[in-house]
């Protein structure tokens, strides 16, 4: 290839990327749904002709690399020979590729110039509600997939150009916001369209040999970029094991991985996880390849731009009918509680040997909110669906970061109070830090958060899914574990309830509180290595109390001056 | 006599008008830390005698630095209790997906300085919680004794009733007279109370250091004999007091780049044109703007350190909407780990500068490409340029690992160069629904001219502008300039269920407000014009679309006049419209405007030349989209107004050079802009050109 050829397959493919910036920021814009435009939680990608990702924008995290299994699957379904112009294909089904669970709307659009199809463009997307057992379909006490909402296999939406009105019917005629589903159907086949002719235009200036060069030039540069990495790497067997709370009737559910890094393939075995279970923690292939992918990027280069030549050296096992490996009719609302852990599972088995990439652990759980009732001054229902942020680990150097959401969201913004109480019924007591100390090391730990909802009318309904409530935030090379993600009623007559870490449709009345509450990170290094001031400092804070100082740090802290007195160090 | 003055990072620049409408400019240099200094320094430069200025507007970085070196006063915040922490938790957002050791930002005000006053608002307005004064006496004790030197206050809801801080605002300057305090519903009134916070913890933290900045100006200004009328330049395009801008400093963050592009807007309404493109290369960054019906779009949603990697701080002030990208004159060029071209973001900045300033740098910059590609001239530095050191320099660190030399090096920096700002370009007017060939491209900064006429091609765009003064043009930008406030209130509202009286008390409560705080600012009455805004959106949707209002007075008629250009806007930005869904009310925003006097700008003399007895040199010069050719080499000052020359070609200012590509025509205006325009049987139908073609063309021949 020619020099000026290499500069200008640059250019298009710069115009590429952006196309994938335009085609995620413009869905945001007009969704419908608040968990799409508030927690971006959804994704929009460009394959190439074989289905290949070239590009994904995503607001969560992970949803990283899930849109091109999806294309793969509606190629494989429908055969590229019967699709044309205009078609666009409908899929959430948790089991096949690119599943996640219902709620999470996949759709699938081919991109042709002339009648060749030369890309494709897709998206995915959190709806408010796609029906089931539960307003908001999110479910944290399903045992069948069936409870869980519509499913789609692959259906196709939209034959060049004209939509399916009886696919619309079955829609509007089984989620409980038809308004909402249609608004977000609508703006996200306009964002597969923007994709569409954005590509079409990137054809018509530059032509349609050029973007194909450029095509292959960005998967080729991802993975000679990742297998330049993997080759300074320390190769190795790393291997981990741990619990990730219970399955909903007092069994523990065991997560186990062991990860090979050789010169050219970086394998994750999560052979010998407990089998899938009867309540909505399951996940699928797809997800759990998300979660590994997050984890390898974070060691291979965290700011490499995605795309499918990342990924060819990277390999994921599990067995079959497993909890992160599950099939029809495991349930699978909450699949992200098992994809997460099998995700902190890989990052503590790699921490060790990747101590500038990887801290100790994080409060982990999206600690997911199903809030629904009426409002009360308007009467109107409404509906929260959203993540609650917490503590992260403290890693080399650095101090954990307090009050963040977890590592399987990212681009993801919280409710303002102010908004929520304009919109919700009730009225947020407290939006703080929980400030309990846990975590302690020569980087401490970060603080999770406090976030009190008092319901202002009767009968409201609140499920939530808080993983991470039986075993902390890990520690990290000598570092105190952080503590635990919970939630707990406190009633209008003064009686508590909890803590407990999952619940599904319990009733708050009128001037009930749900108190949830999410863990602090774990430490790293020993906390007698932490420098005296900063432990100081810490107390004046309020991070730490003056006993958490002496007992954990051997700092003894002048409660007037902030200023330390003594250390008692061995 | 007007004079408006800019501090840049490198520059200080200085624009007079005097009452003949005649421009006067100065260049000097920017005198840290005594910034004052160097702008005393400008004037007596300029000769100007000071008794004759009858306004004086400045903008400068002071803001804006004291909070990017965190160089702001020790602040404390106080706030409802049960949320001491809003602000250290922001918004749980991690632009930074995969970097598992990222970190957030840090809150400017730390957690022992943050304290709870026992109040509460409700959503509506209504107190739920009378406000505890005994907690603000214990807050005030604590603050004294960490000597802290200014206090923000911001309560949840506040926005929908503003008594509370309002009365602790007035209680801690009762008890503590010599401390800066400020509270949110004195400078915003949206909801999103970490946004709020923000907004009043940096206004808070730069307050102290702006009354200082202003203060020193103001006494070295009237030492220097101007007793005129001072002004503070502001993000939202119009000017304010120098007393009005030390209540709110944080408005002023950014005084000098909104300057240009307002500038753009007025030179828009001297020629005619409403439909404008402003983009602005400078040093380390380009900066666009889209102007629509001759105004420039503001927003609030605004943040400074944000970028693809890091959330950011919100300032919830009104800024011109403006999309800038790391692609200046000093963006350094590399390669990245994929073996890719890439410019920017990282600048060479002042120091070292481009290998061209001979100052040590070593990086190959834009500014050296544009060197080697002929489109500057070595003549115009300040000091001699060793071009083997810049040829060396494009070889080495861009050349060999494309293997080819520096010529191709500099004009494939220069391609990738301008393929950011055509995206940046694209992101403001194609991504939001404008269709680029309907506007006009106004240049200006240091590099604007150069990249200007082949990025409309690209565009499609027929008419690119090079004012006068496009090197100091965002403080010609100040020179034009009124005064102007903006009001924004929250308030949500479903626009069928609220009555023309209930709108009219909303509108009376704002007027009320803007009318009393410019009488206190000793502006009269009749110099004020308002115009009104609504930010509207479909019930559901977050996001909202602005739409002007014909009148504070909101019966059926204008009502529906405002629904048909709410649908109407919406279809634009987001290609679709929601017959029937039911339409929200979020804000309204008054935009009250004071007026200034100013003279109108004089018209050069026509004069005739040959264009051919004034041409400086001939040279090979690299045109994008063209390739290599033989291009005459003009001088700005010597050609008349009425002038016209054919591409290609450049025409050569001090700090400025603006290149007439193949295909277009360059004509001096009246007042002497530079108006470069595609020749009308070149008119492209379609942005979309195909230049890769041409370029390889050209590329073919050169190997020849």
């Amino acid at each position: 290839m020619s020099f000026t050829d290499t500069v200008t397959l640059d250019i298009v493919k710069d115009s590429l990327l952006a196309i994938g910036d335009e085609i995620f920021y413009g869905f945001a814009q007009t969704a419908m749904s608040p968990i799409i435009y508030e927690t971006l939680d959804y994704a929009c990608g460009i394959a190439d002709a074989d289905g290949e990702l070239l590009t994904q924008g995503n607001g969560a995290c992970g949803f990283i690399g899930l849109i091109a299994p999806m294309i793969s699957e509606i190629i494989v379904k429908f055969s590229k020979d019967d699709m044309r112009p205009g078609d666009v294909f409908l899929i959430n089904d948790p089991y096949l590729g690119g599943g996640t669970h219902l709620s999470d709307i996949g759709m699938v659009m081919p991109v042709f110039y002339g009648d060749e199809i030369i890309a494709f463009v897709g998206n995915k997307a959190h709806w408010a509600d796609v029906g089931g057992m539960s307003p908001g379909s999110f479910t944290t006490d399903s045992a069948e997939v069936f409870q869980e909402g519509l499913r789609f296999s692959g259906v196709r939406l939209m034959k060049a150009g004209e939509i399916n009105t009886d696919v619309v019917g079955i829609i509007a005629a089984n989620v409980r916001f038809p308004e909402a589903a249609n608004g977000d159907m609508w703006g996200q086949i306009a964002s597969l369209r923007t994709g569409y002719n954005r590509i079409n235009e990137l054809c018509g200036k530059y032509g349609k040999d050029l973007l194909l060069m450029s095509m292959k030039r960005l998967m080729d540069q991802g993975e000679a970029a990742a297998r330049a990495r993997l080759k300074e790497m320390t190769k190795g067997v790393y291997e981990a094991e741990q619990f990730m709370d219970d399955d909903g009737r007092g069994n523990l559910v065991n997560i186990k991985v062991k990860l090979t890094i050789t010169e050219d393939e970086f394998i994750a075995d999560f052979s010998g996880s407990s089998p899938q279970v009867m309540s909505p923690v399951n996940t699928g292939y797809s997800s759990l390849c998300a979660g590994v992918k997050v984890a390898y990027m974070s060691i291979v280069n965290p700011g490499l731009a995605v795309n499918d030549g990342v990924f060819r050296l990277m390999k994921v096992v599990a067995d079959e009918h497993s909890v992160l490996m599950c099939d029809a009719p495991a349930p699978t609302s909450c699949y992200y509680e098992s994809m997460l852990y099998a995700l902190d599972t890989v990052w503590r088995a790699l921490a060790p040997a990747f101590p500038e990439y990887l801290g100790a652990g994080h409060m982990l759980s999206v600690c997911a909110v199903i809030l629904s009732g009426a409002h009360h001054k308007s009467g109107q229902p409404f509906l929260i669906v959203e993540p609650t942020g917490g503590g992260w680990g403290a890693s080399r150097g650095k101090d954990g970061e307090t009050g963040q959401f977890c590592v399987g969201d990212g681009e993801t913004y919280n409710v303002p109070v102010e908004m929520a109480e304009t919109r919700y019924g009730i009225r947020v007591e407290e939006y703080s830090l929980n400030t309990d100390g846990k975590g302690a090391g020569e980087f401490r730990g970060g603080s999770g958060a406090v976030r009190s909802y008092r319901a202002l009318t009767d009968g409201q309904m609140f499920s939530a899914s808080f993983g991470r409530n039986k075993f902390p935030a890990w520690g990290a090379d000598g570092g105190n574990d952080g503590s635990y993600n919970y939630f707990e009623f406190h009633r209008a007559d003064g009686s508590v309830e909890g803590p407990m870490g999952v619940t599904a449709h319990t009733i708050l009345n009128k001037g009930d509180v749900a108190r949830m509450v999410t863990c602090t990170g774990g430490g790293y290094g020993s906390p007698m290595k932490r420098d005296p001031k900063r432990v100081a400092r810490d107390v004046k804070d309020g991070y730490i109390t003056m006993v958490q100082a002496e007992e954990d740090y051997g700092v003894i802290v002048d409660p007037e001056t902030f200023e330390v007195t003594e250390t008692r160090r061995q | 006599m007007r004079i408006a003055t800019d501090i840049g990072g490198t520059f200080t620049d200085l624009v007079a008008l005097d009452e003949q409408g005649d421009v006067c400019v100065v260049k000097g240099d920017t005198t840290p830390p005594d910034f004052e200094r160097g702008v005393v320094l400008a004037l007596e430069e300029s000769g100007i005698n000071p008794s004759e200025v009858s306004d004086f507007i400045h903008g400068a970085t002071t803001i804006i630095n004291a909070l990017t070196e965190r160089k702001g006063a020790k602040t404390g915040l106080i706030t409802t209790k049960g949320f001491r922490d809003v602000l250290e938790i922001a918004r749980c957002n991690r632009p930074d997906l995969f970097n598992l050791v990222f970190a957030k930002p840090r809150p400017f005000i730390p957690r022992s300085l943050r304290f709870e006053v026992e109040e509460r608002i409700a959503y509506d307005g209504g107190i739920i919680t009378p406000l505890n004064r005994a907690d603000i006496e214990k807050a005030v004790a604590a603050l004294k004794k960490e000597g802290v030197e200014a206090v923000a206050i911001c309560y949840i809801n506040s926005y929908a009733n503003d008594a509370h801080e309002r009365e602790t605002a007035a209680y801690i300057r009762e008890l503590w007279s010599d401390v800066f305090v400020t509270s949110s519903v004195e400078v915003t009134r949206e909801w999103r109370e970490y946004e709020r916070t923000s907004t009043i913890a940096l206004n808070a933290y730069v307050g102290p250091v702006a009354s200082r900045y202003i203060n020193n100006l103001e006494k070295k200004l009237e030492d220097a004999g101007v007793k005129a009328g001072k002004y503070f330049m502001q993000s939202n395009g119009g000017a304010t007091s120098f007393n009005w801008a030390k209540t709110a400093p944080i408005s002023m963050v950014e005084s000098g780049p909104v300057a240009g592009v307002f500038g753009a807007a007025v030179l828009g309404q001297i020629l005619g044109e409403k439909q404008i493109i402003a983009l602005d290369v400078g040093g380390t960054t380009a900066k666009c703007s889209l102007i629509d019906g001759g105004e420039v779009k503001i927003t609030t949603n605004y943040r400074i350190e944000r970028d693809d990697r890091n959330a950011g701080y919100p300032i919830m002030v009104p800024v011109v909407d403006i999309v800038e990208i790391g692609n200046g004159g000093g963006s350094v060029a590399w390669i990245d780990e994929a073996g890719s071209l890439r410019v920017g973001p990282r600048s060479a900045g002042a120091l070292p500068g481009p290998v061209a300033y001979g100052r040590g740098g070593v990086e190959p910059t834009t500014t050296d490409a544009c060197l080697v590609a002929g489109r500057l001239s070595a003549e115009n530095f300040d000091s001699a340029v060793d071009m083997d050191a810049v040829k060396e320099a494009l070889s080495s660190r861009v050349g060999e690992a494309l293997g080819v030399d520096a010529e191709r090096a500099a004009t494939s920096v220069i391609r990738v160069a301008e393929s950011n700002m055509y995206n940046a370009l694209k992101l403001i007017s194609v991504r939001r629904g404008y269709d680029p060939r309907d506007f006009t491209l106004v240049a200006f900064g240091g590099g604007g001219p150069m990249h200007a006429s082949a990025l409309a091609d690209e565009l499609g765009i027929d008419r690119v502008i090079i004012p006068v003064a496009a090197a100091v043009f965002s403080a010609w930008g100040m020179l034009m300039t009124d005064m102007r406030h903006d009001y924004i209130q929250t308030t949500i509202n479903m626009l069928d269920e609220t009555s023309a009286e209930e709108w009219d008390e909303m509108w009376g409560v704002l007027l009320d407000e803007a009318k009393s705080e410019f009488t206190a600012h000793g502006v009269r009455d009749a110099a004020l014009a308002y115009s009104y805004y609504a930010d509207m959106r479909y019930a559901g949707q977050e996001h909202t679309v602005k739409v002007q209002t014909p009148a504070p007075s909101w019966d059926d008629a204008v009502k529906a006049e405002i629904l048909e250009r709410f649908h109407v806007a919406h279809e634009h930005n987001y290609t679709y419209r929601l017959e029937g869904a039911r339409v929200e009310l979020v804000n309204l925003h008054l935009v009250v405007r004071g007026h200034m006097d100013k003279p109108e700008l004089s018209k050069l003399a026509p004069g005739k030349i040959e264009t051919a007895e004034v041409v400086k040199e001939r040279r090979r010069v690299y045109f994008t989209g063209s390739g290599w050719l033989d291009a005459e080499v003009y001088d700005r000052a010597a050609l008349p107004a009425g002038t016209r020359i054919k591409g290609p070609a450049i025409i050569e200012e001090k700090a400025a050079s603006a290149l007439v590509g193949e295909g277009r025509t360059l004509t001096v205006d009246d007042y002497g802009n530079l108006i470069i325009e595609k020749d009308s049987g070149l008119r492209a139908d379609s942005g979309v050109r195909d230049s890769a073609a041409a370029e390889k063309d050209s590329e073919g021949r050169n190997e020849k």
